[in-house]
């Protein structure tokens, strides 16, 4: 049973007793603690973590690597041959050219990307504006750096950036915007219009751009845009990815950071002294996975598609006021017609009486939680038959 | 753009080592400064990874496995009592176990003790929350300036260890102690001298620490290479340290996996749940597949620790041999790790650096030069004061190699020798 929780932990008191826990964990908001794999027959399309596995071709490849003996540290800024392979499949996607020594970072995972960049980057103090409800990984890293955080909420049922009030917060004191496209939990994806209006704010104040483009690969209704590609941005953003979501193997760790030199330096310091360095075998195999085919591409996001309908359609059917993503693999849905209190009273029900488990919206509000209370996330990062076993048992849900 | 980098970020130079082996590279250099073995790790290892892989490990997941074999090797090893469902936090290496604990305890304006020489990343980390080295001999004189440029630092404070048997001076410690002492930082076995740190010392040590009520960071992941029937003894074994002390080590050196980058700390409920929230923020999960090799790993039978003792063992002694033939002075014999830190001999006019260079540019052999494990943020002109001149006379080498790699460093080393058998480089 996984306990869902938006409160902050307690502070614990700084006292003279030196046995204390630093005071900047007063700020990180504990794990959410959801399950990633229950026992007790519960569906889980709370977190986004497949249960099928990658490819066989990459894995073959990590153990090929294993075999071959490419066990000890790789380089910090990454094994040779993945950070060549990831610039190419860069300038495939965006028509950017970098350079794989230079201007390529592999990290621990997307994840490590973000505290590396905030730890490098971001002095304590420095404005950073985050768009809400956001991926729950952010905040804390931020925190870790020291940074005013400053939210700016993306309302249902469009999301849309709501560029004047962005205008009225960016400032010469705004270090750097986020920006997470597709976009977890909502599954927007920012359009050319809202990524230009955000570039000339980021030009006229010299702001930073961090971008998170892990589910890049699953964009459905539309292209998915790297702000880096903008004019005049690429000198001022850092573009992060992942293996994770597009080849399905979460547990890896296997990342990366693409920005300009003098933003590269910043974040291979930090990263340097919080991994020292990335798995090797494992980046081996992933540059591999990376000179996969576009037919795997195209491949992926089609089953992704049937099984965006399989969910989208079932949660409509059961009543849901369902708000289809554009891209990534999670989808929003408005629980107030079963006429539950709020989204984690809701999630609550869903889990004991249904066997579902989804997430209540209001933990990826970095505002008031208040604002995400009238929806969860569902994601179908999962089997066919999975997706259909959770739509069948949504039935049972009463208006 | 420059300013956009944090200031944590500037303060840091890149790796000294990681410099050296470009240009070992280029000059095909046999590699003996980076500390990671150039054989293979063990079969059975490098199998359970294979069949993790093949078995779908490869999603996010803890393995509450792995802490409860780490538990079971502190109860064995040191008669500590863990909670493995408490006290153990599974981190992407020793690396990140370290970084995620000083993240957790240490603030702006806490002090940290360091010994001296040791690992570059100690430092650095504590940098990172926004640190300022100040060594102990200086540390009076400037202390009071920095504070008031810039109060909101973490200071690292550096005891010397004594040369050339790196002995710890109590009074040294302990004039190093102030009521800003959040925490000490200990690696046993040492990087980069061998030491292994003695039951006096370290009852010194702990001593000190619970009587300055401050935490220990330690760093042990040489903890099964050990020599001469020497045992490792973990600090957090002492009265009153179990409470205090974060351990940190990982599969790295035991399993010659340091590519895998899984590690773990060991830590009061408290802190190991504060490092186990940074950990999950920093990265979320160590690599999974690895992780459940690491169950393998940790229950590898005694005669596998014993065999990795004896080959390094040998290897150690064969290098001291070599370098002892050749001219370097070995006043101390390493107990542990697979580190050398060997003197340049007195008629050497050469500093570290210049040596090394030359060693890689007319010897093809790479080492490391000692003084970057010495924290001495003495102005330059002060780098020749006699007292600190020893810092920049030591040369590292590590054995974490193949007896073929380190025969063929024999060979390249005894073509530069003179009539007396004494390496010269020019």
């Amino acid at each position: 049973m996984s306990k869902v929780s938006t409160e902050n932990e307690t502070t614990i008191q700084k006292t003279h007793q030196p046995l204390q826990v630093a005071k900047r964990l007063e700020h990180l908001q504990k794990d959410r603690g959801g399950a990633s794999n229950l026992n007790d027959g519960t569906i889980n399309l709370g977190r986004g973590i497949p249960n099928f596995d990658g490819p066989e071709f990459i894995k073959e490849a990590a153990i090929q690597a294993i075999r071959d003996g490419n066990n000890q540290y790789a380089p910090g800024k990454g094994v040779s041959d993945l950070n060549i392979a990831i610039a190419e499949r860069f300038k495939k996607d965006t028509g950017l050219v970098v350079d794989p020594y230079k201007e390529v970072t592999v990290t621990s995972g997307c994840l490590e990307a973000i505290a590396a960049t905030a730890l490098g980057l971001i002095n304590p103090g420095d404005e950073v504006i985050l768009f809400s409800p956001s991926y729950d990984g952010y905040v804390g890293n931020f925190a870790l750096a020291g940074a005013k955080i400053i939210s700016i909420t993306l309302h249902p049922p469009h999301f849309v950036v709501p560029i004047e009030e962005l205008k009225s917060t960016v400032s010469r004191n705004t270090r750097a915007i986020l920006i997470n496209t597709p976009h977890n939990p909502t599954g927007k994806m920012f359009t050319l219009e809202e990524l230009n209006s955000i570039a000339a704010l980021c030009i006229e104040n010299d702001v930073l751009v961090f971008a998170d483009e892990v589910y890049d690969k699953l964009a459905y209704d539309m292209e998915h845009i790297s702000m880096a590609s903008l004019p005049g941005m690429y000198e001022r953003t850092v573009t992060m990815n992942s293996l994770a979501k597009t080849f399905s193997l979460t547990g890896w760790k296997i990342g990366w950071a693409i920005a300009p030199p003098h933003l590269t330096w910043g974040l291979r310091q930090a990263h340097s002294y919080l991994v020292f360095s990335s798995p090797t075998p494992l980046q081996c195999a992933t540059a591999v996975a990376l000179r996969a085919p576009d037919s795997y591409y195209v491949e992926q996001r089609r089953d992704y598609m049937a099984k965006k309908e399989i969910l989208v359609e079932g949660l409509k059917a059961a009543g849901f006021k369902v708000i289809p993503p554009n891209g990534g693999f999670c989808v929003l849905a408005d629980h107030t017609p079963f006429g539950l209190e709020n989204d984690v009273s809701f999630c609550e029900y869903l889990h004991k009486e249904i066997g579902v488990l989804a997430i209540p919206c209001s933990v990826f509000s970095l505002k008031n939680p208040e604002e995400g209370k009238n929806l969860v996330r569902f994601v179908f990062c999962k089997d066919d038959e999975t997706l259909r076993e959770a739509v069948q048992r949504m039935k049972k849900l009463k208006k | 753009m420059e300013v956009k980098l944090s200031r944590a970020a500037k303060k840091i130079t890149s790796s000294s080592i990681q410099e050296l082996s470009h240009l070992s590279q280029r000059c095909n250099a046999i590699n003996l400064a980076e500390g990671f073995p150039d054989f293979p790790a063990s079969p059975h290892i490098k199998n359970a990874a294979v069949s993790a892989i093949n078995s779908d490990f490869n999603q996010y997941r803890h393995v509450q496995g792995l802490c409860d074999h780490v538990a079971k090797m502190a109860k064995e090893m040191h008669g500590l009592d863990i909670d493995p469902l408490t006290d153990v936090a599974i981190c992407c290496g020793q690396s990140e176990a370290f970084a995620a604990a000083i993240f957790a305890t240490i603030d702006p304006g806490d002090e940290v003790i360091l010994f001296d020489p040791s690992y570059e990343t100690y430092e650095a980390c504590v940098t990172m929350v926004g640190g300022v080295p100040i060594s102990s001999t200086a540390f009076y004189v400037v202390l009071c300036h920095f504070c008031f440029w810039d109060p909101i630092m973490a200071l690292h404070i550096h005891v010397p260890l004594d040369p050339p048997q790196w002995t710890l001076d109590p009074s040294k410690l302990l004039r190093s102690f102030t009521d800003r002492t959040k925490a000490i930082v200990l690696n046993s076995p040492q990087n980069p001298t061998g030491k292994v740190f003695t039951k006096k010392e370290l009852e010194i040590i702990a001593g000190e620490c619970c009587r300055q009520n401050c935490l220990a960071l330690t760093d042990e992941v040489y903890e099964h290479i050990t020599y001469d029937n020497l045992k490792h003894i973990s600090l957090a074994s002492f009265p009153g340290m179990q409470e205090r002390t974060v351990i940190t080590s990982s599969l790295s050196k035991s399993f010659s996996v340091t590519g895998w980058r899984v590690g773990w700390a060991i830590a009061p409920a408290f802190l190991a749940d504060a490092i186990r929230n940074i950990h999950v923020k920093v990265t979320d999960s160590a690599p999974a597949p690895f992780q459940e090799a690491a169950l393998t790993a940790l229950r590898s039978p005694p005669e596998y620790f014993e065999s990795l003792r004896r080959d390094y063992q040998s290897k150690r002694d064969y290098m001291i041999k070599l370098l002892a033939e050749v001219g370097f002075k070995i006043d101390f014999i390493p107990q542990g790790s697979f580190f050398i830190f060997a003197e340049l001999p007195d008629n050497c006019p050469l500093l570290d650096v210049d040596f090394v260079k030359k060693l890689i540019l007319e010897a093809g052999v790479v080492a490391v030069p000692g003084q970057g494990f010495f924290n001495t943020n003495l102005p330059s002109t002060e780098g020749s004061n006699l007292s600190c001149f020893y810092q920049k006379r030591y040369i590292r080498f590590a054995f974490c190699k193949s007896d073929a790699t380190l025969t063929m460093a024999a060979e390249r080393l005894c073509k530069l020798l003179d009539a007396e058998g004494h390496l010269v480089l020019h």
